[in-house]
This record gives structure tokens, sequence and C-alpha cells, in this order.
């Protein structure tokens, strides 16, 4: 590479100088470790609304029609403490929304997308800084829809995450909290496309001179990947829900059939294709930058390449494409001509050969490893776990005849809970642990962390694995006292353990919050690469100055390069940066030559 | 090591470079739009499919002419604007700016016909919550136009700039002029979709 052609580099993103004032730095900022550490804030604190609200779900099943403890007297004084039919809707329909769109697609793509797509690639900045703080923002709005949801009349949304008409219609939902919800959806829809264009873009514009397309860190291809099915399919929910909301607030009758429409009337089940067109992808957008993020890890901390890495990376893209052409399976029960459903199943199934190869390349990857067991590399291996689990179950539900069983009971709940919720918090967490060091310059406590991992990893298997039982033996999903069914008042321990599971599950995640603040504040100071890993976020200070690297990085290899006995001869250890030069042997004195 | 750097990067000025970026950007938005439009043009189809007559009896009809017409002058409008930014290429930088007042006058035209269509048809009894029909019509004109309001704010912008335009100074003249061909092409669709089909 000639000077003249990294000149051009280097104009290309030139540094500009830190800004000065305090408004400018932390609240309407463009720098892209910023607006990650915003999404990460607001993520965590809606976590913790939405595992609140799960909470809440779970004292229903264990002792419906009960005083919730501690809860109820806050939130529920006007029924003495009691969740009340119509509550206890709100309770789980806000649990799902805000975990999906409020908690999950913050942390994973807002936070970490924002955090790792510049530093990784070896860019400066993202390819619209504006554009990222518009999304920031954006997103930062449809926030407050969602806390005006839960004051409104007749309370917040009640339709479940779904949001199915005529449920979610003004004839099933009257009351502006649902009003609110929808428009919140339809808000964090444009900030979550806004960041999608701006992370496609910025892969492919920003990445610096070396790194080619099987040079990035699986990390990256993950997001990518994500946000190309953001770009794609979110506004596919935008207009579902634009829809749904002319039906709510100027009277248009899209969705509304039967005695309830006056002239003609619309579809309900219009919705349902609109929702899944955009709903199937979602579960990947969730799903793949933990993918991206655990691929990695597993070989940082195995200290081995990742195995058959453009496997890994083909995988992610023929998931992505198919995603794309699955989303009749959730609609089998739905009524669907039997040869179209069996077409999704069969497409359905297709997807687990992919998944099949990321999973044994990660059983390979850390197979023979010299496996260190920091926090990231635990909860790596627990995403492995519980993944392994969701994934298995979801072949029970994406083949017809078990699903016509299965359909609509807690096994449904379950599968989705281990692959959605369980993994993706695992891949969450690991992100966490893994980036911490780089974000704030600080060093968590590993032996928290590892507490931490314990107490999640066992407890979150036997919650959603509570319900996979609960739902074979027939219970079904949302039911406010399943006990009013003689069939599964037998179902009352097992619910009861469960829940009791739950609570004990909410409790360890203190562990966490101490250790994220307390290390944050008070932490032992970090080293620039504490997990001696080559990738490039590593090869600048921690934390990154304004403009991340002081001269654009000039890439030689992969992210995954462990373990090389050249490098191991001339440097003395197992790893080697990606944008580091490796010295010639000649040039190094006869001692250092490993006689 | 340079046989190692798989990148070879051709020296072009960083403001081509970053005009080609901005470029790519809007290309992405553009799809975004495009497949939420997609969606609502299937929810159309959808709902048209499972109505028994359509339009139903006793509602007016949609007209032909004037939404014809303004089909033809946010044609003319794109070409004018089209126009703009060849001649900003080219250099003849004083032709940009009456151009690009053109198209946005004629996109006035096209939001002035609109609210001549909307009123007469409001007039005729045709209320967004009469039912399917007007449903479709209202949702999808209105969420048009509040695009090409956008699209106008943007062509007012782009006339009253007062940086001048040139070959190599026309990116937000460029992009733009995709949006209000974007804008265009889906009046376009929604016109046979809607009125005609």
């Amino acid at each position: 590479m000639d000077a003249a052609e990294l000149k051009a580099y280097e104009e290309l993103q030139p540094i500009h100088p830190d800004p000065a004032s305090f408004l400018r730095r932390y609240v309407f900022s463009l720098d892209h470790k910023v607006i990650a550490k915003q999404f990460l804030w607001s993520g965590l604190i809606f976590l913790l609304v939405g595992g609140t609200l799960a909470m809440m779900i779970r004292w229903q099943w264990a002792y419906p029609g009960q005083p919730v403890p501690v809860l109820g007297s806050l939130l529920l004084k006007n029924s003495n403490g009691v969740i009340g039919p119509a509550t206890y809707m709100t309770v789980f329909t806000m649990h799902g929304l805000i975990m999906i769109f409020f908690a999950i697609t913050p942390i994973l793509i807002g936070a970490f997308g924002n955090y790792c797509i510049p530093l990784m690639i070896g860019a400066r900045d993202m390819a619209f800084p504006f554009l990222n703080l518009a999304s920031f923002w954006t997103f930062a709005l449809s926030l407050v829809l969602v806390i005006c949801s839960f004051f409104g009349q007749l309370g917040a949304a009640g339709a479940g995450w779904t949001t199915y008409p005529p449920l979610s219609t003004n004839i099933g939902t009257p009351g502006n909290g649902q009003t609110f919800m929808v428009a919140a959806i339809f808000v964090t829809g444009v900030s979550s496309i806004m960041g999608g264009i701006n992370y496609v873009t910025t892969v492919i514009r920003h990445r610096a001179p070396g790194m080619g397309y099987f040079r990035m860190p699986l990390t990256v291809w993950g997001l990518w990947l994500t946000a190309i099915l953001n770009v794609l399919f979110v506004p596919v929910l935008g207009s579902a829900a634009l829809l749904l909301f002319l039906d709510r607030v100027f009277g248009t009758q899209f969705f509304i059939a039967g005695a309830a429409a006056v002239k003609g009337g619309g579809d309900p089940i219009l919705f349902q294709h609109l929702f899944w067109i955009f709903g199937h992808p979602e579960v990947y957008i969730l799903i793949l930058p933990a993918w991206g993020i655990v691929s990695d890890i597993l070989s940082f901390f195995s200290r081995k390449p990742a195995n058959w890495y453009r496997g890994s990376v083909y995988a992610m893209c023929l998931v992505t494409v198919l995603s794309a052409v699955v989303y009749g399976h959730h609609m089998f029960m739905t009524g669907m001509n039997p040869l179209l459903g069996q077409s999704f199943m069969l497409l359905t199934l297709i997807i687990s050969v992919p998944a099949e190869v990321l999973f044994l390349n990660w059983l390979r990857t850390i197979w023979s490893g010299s496996i260190r067991t920091d926090p990231p590399m635990l909860f790596a291996l627990g995403m492995v776990f519980v993944f392994g689990l969701g994934g298995l179950t979801g072949l029970y539900l994406g083949a017809t005849v078990p699903d016509i069983y299965l359909h609509d009971t807690m096994f449904v709940v379950g599968h989705f809970h281990l692959t959605m919720a369980a993994a993706s918090f695992m891949g969450s967490l690991a992100a966490i642990y893994y980036w911490f060091p780089k974000m704030f310059g600080r060093t968590m406590s590993p032996g928290l962390g590892k507490l931490h991992f314990w107490w999640s990893v066992v407890l979150i298997t036997l919650v959603f694995t509570g319900q996979l039982i609960a739902g074979y033996a027939g219970q079904s999903r949302r039911l406010y006292d399943p006990y009013q069914y003689s069939f599964l008042q037998h179902l009352r321990p097992l619910n009861q353990y469960t829940s009791y599971a739950a609570f004990i599950l909410l409790a360890g995640q203190f562990v966490f919050i101490y250790n994220f603040i307390h290390s944050m504040a008070a932490g032992p100071k970090a080293s620039d690469n504490p997990w001696s890993v080559g990738t490039l976020e590593w090869f600048t200070t921690s934390p990154p100055p304004h403009h991340n690297f002081d001269r654009v990085p000039v890439v030689l290899r992969g992210p995954h390069e462990f373990a090389d006995p050249e490098v191991r001869e001339r440097l003395g250890r197992d790893w080697i940066g990606q944008a580091e030069v490796l010295p010639d042997a000649a040039a190094l004195p006869a001692t250092s030559r490993g006689a | 090591m340079s046989a190692q750097a798989a990148t070879v990067l051709p020296y072009r000025p960083p403001r081509a470079r970053n005009d080609a970026t901005a470029f790519l950007g809007l290309l992405l938005f553009l799809g975004s739009w495009a497949m939420m439009f997609s969606a609502l043009f299937f929810a159309y189809g959808v709902v048209r499919a499972h109505a028994g007559s359509w339009p139903p009896e006793g509602t007016p009809r949609l007209p032909l002419l004037l939404p014809g017409l303004n089909t033809l002058v946010i044609g003319a409008s794109s070409l004018v604007l089209q126009r703009a930014l060849a001649s900003a290429r080219a250099g003849r930088t004083a032709q940009v700016r009456p151009a690009v007042m053109g198209a946005t006058a004629l996109g006035l035209v096209f939001l002035a016909a609109q609210g001549l269509l909307w009123s007469r048809l409001w007039s005729e009894g045709l209320r967004i919550d009469g039912g399917p029909y007007p449903s479709v019509f209202w949702a999808l004109t209105v969420f048009h136009a509040l695009h090409v309001l956008v699209g106008l704010g943007g062509l007012a912008y782009l006339a009253s700039r007062s940086a001048g335009y040139g070959p190599a100074r026309h990116l937000a003249l460029r992009l733009w002029t995709g949006f209000w061909h974007f804008v265009g092409a889906v009046w376009l669709v929604l016109y046979l979709a809607v009125f005609v089909i």
C-alpha cells in the first residue's frame, strides 16, 4: 500500500476535534461510542422494566388472584395488589413488546451494533453520524410513547405482543394505551431503519484498507446481516402498525370484519400476514448479532481460529435469506391451504441445516482448545446451550403435525424464550462482559461475573424448560388462571416451582447490576487489550479516543489468528493483531529464534 | 505487505467518495420505503380480493381524468428536476435554480390537484370511515401526499440554498432528485392500482 492510497483513506474520514460542550458530548453526540452507550442504558433500564412485568406474570401463574407481594402495594393499589384479568392482559402484552423492541433490540443492535461495527472494521465513525443521532432520539421518542401507554385510559396495551386484530382494534382494546403502543412500534421501527441503513452503508463503504469482507469479525457479519433484515422488513411492520393506527384513530376498516364492520369490511388475517412477514425475520434480527458475537468469543477464549469461518458466514447468509420465506409457519393454525402449509414446513425445517453448520462450528471451535473460563466465554457457552435447547424444540413447532397440538401452548412460549430471550440475553451479557473494558476503560469483577453466570444459566434453563413441560401437558399460553381447567390443576406445583426459579433468577441479576455500576465507577483500570485478542478495537486505547484510531489501520489478516507457530516463534505469543506487521525472521536476533 | 492487503483503492477525491456513500444510503432508504409501499399495496390487494364488489354499490367512483393529468404533472416535475441535475453536472450553473423552482411549482400543482380531488370526493360522501373502499383511497393517497410534502420541503431547500451548484457540488440535488423520482414512481403505481384497475 503506497502513501497516496493511505492518504486517500485518511482524507475519507478526517479526524474531527472532540466536541467541547456537555450537550454535544454526552446528549446530542454524533460519536457512535456515545450513542452506543445511550442505547445500552435505555435497553438495560427497559430490560429491568420488562423483567419486573415477567415476575408479575409468573406470580399470577403460581398464585392466581392473590395479592402480589411488594409490587402489588406499589403498582396495583386500586385492586388491593391483585392482578385483575384486564391488568393481566396489559402485563403480558407490555412484557413482550418491551423486551423485544425496547430491551433486546437496543442492547444487541443499538448498543453493540453502534459500538462494534466502526471499531472492528477500522473506521473513525459511522457513515452518517447525524443519522445515528437521529436514530437514537427517534428511539427515545418511542420510549416516551411506551411510558404514555402505561398511563393510558383503561390501562396499557392489552392485545398481546402480536397485536392481532380484532383484539387490537377499538372493539377489543378501547382506550388509548393500545394506540400509544401501536404508535411506539411505528416510531421505533423508523429508528431501527435509520440505524440499519447506517450500519449497512458503514460496512460497505468504511472498511479499513485490507479489511475484505472475509476478514471481518463474525460479530460484524452478524450485525451487518441483521441490519439488512432491518432495512427490508421493519417497513412491513411499519405498514401494519400504520394501518392499525388508522383503523383505531380514523375509523378505516383494513382489519375490522364481520358484525363490527358496517359497510363491507377488511380482513383481520391480513394483519397476521403483514406481522409475520416482518415477524419471522425479526426473530433472526434478535439472534444473528448474538450468533456473531458468540462465534467470535468462542474462538478468542479457546485460543483457536474459529472453525470454518467461511462456513459460519455462508450459514448466517443462508439463514438471512431463508428467514424471509418461512413466515407461514406462524399461521399453520390460522387456516391455510395444506399444500402451502407443507411448503412453509419444508422451508422452515431447511433452516435447521445452516443453523446446524453454525452449531457444529461452535463445537469444533472449542474442541481441544485452550479454554479460558472468563465470564464472556462462560456466557457464550451458556448461549450455545440454551440456544441448542431452543433450536431443538423449534423442530416440533416447525412441522405442521406436532404444531397442531402444540400451537398456542406454553410449549411455544418456552421455545421462543429459549431462543429469543435466553439466548439473546446470554449473548448480550457475553458482549457486555467482553467489551466492558473497552467501553468504560475499567474491568468488571470476574468472580462476580462467574457467580452471575452460574446463577443465571441454571435458573433460566429451569424457568423455560418448566414452560416447555407445562405446554406439553396442554397448558395454553396467556391463561389468566390455568387452574380453572380441571385437566391443568395438577400443573400447579410445576408452575409454582417455575415461578420460584424466575424470582431467584431476577434476584441474581442484582449481582450483575452491582458489578456493572461498581466496576464502572471504581473497577481496576483496564489495559488496552485485556483479553489478548487481535481484532482492531483492541489496538486503540481503552476507552478509545473520539476518532477511534490515530492512523487508519492497514489490515493484513483475518480476525482469529491464534496458535500460529510462526507468530509464537517471532513474537513469543499465541495471537497477532489484524493490522500488526509480523517481523521478518531474518531481522530477529538469533537468540529469540527459538533454537 | 502490499501483497496481503486485499483492497486497492484507486484515487478519487474524498468529496466524490463521500457523495457515493451518501447515494448508497439513499438507495437503501428508498429500498426500505419501497418495502413499506409494497406492503401497503399488498394490504390493498388482500382487502379488495375479499370484497364482494369493488367499488361497493352506492359509493362514488374515483375519477380518472384529474388524477391522470396529475400523473403527467408529477412526471413533468421529475423531468424538470432531472434537467436541473444534468445542468449542474455539465456546469451550466445558472440554469439549475430556475429548473428546481419549476419542479417545485409543478409539485405544488400536484398537491393542489390532490386537494381538489379530496374535497370533491369528500363532498360526494366518500368518508374515511365508510368501509374498506374509502379506507384504501384515503390511506394511500394521504400517506403518499405526506411524502410529496417532504419532497417539496427538500426542493424548497434546494431552491433557497445560497451555495451554488457545480459539476462536483450537487450532492443534495442528486439525493433529492432520487427521492422525488421515487415519490413520482409510487404515484404512478398508486394511480394504476387504485384509480385505473
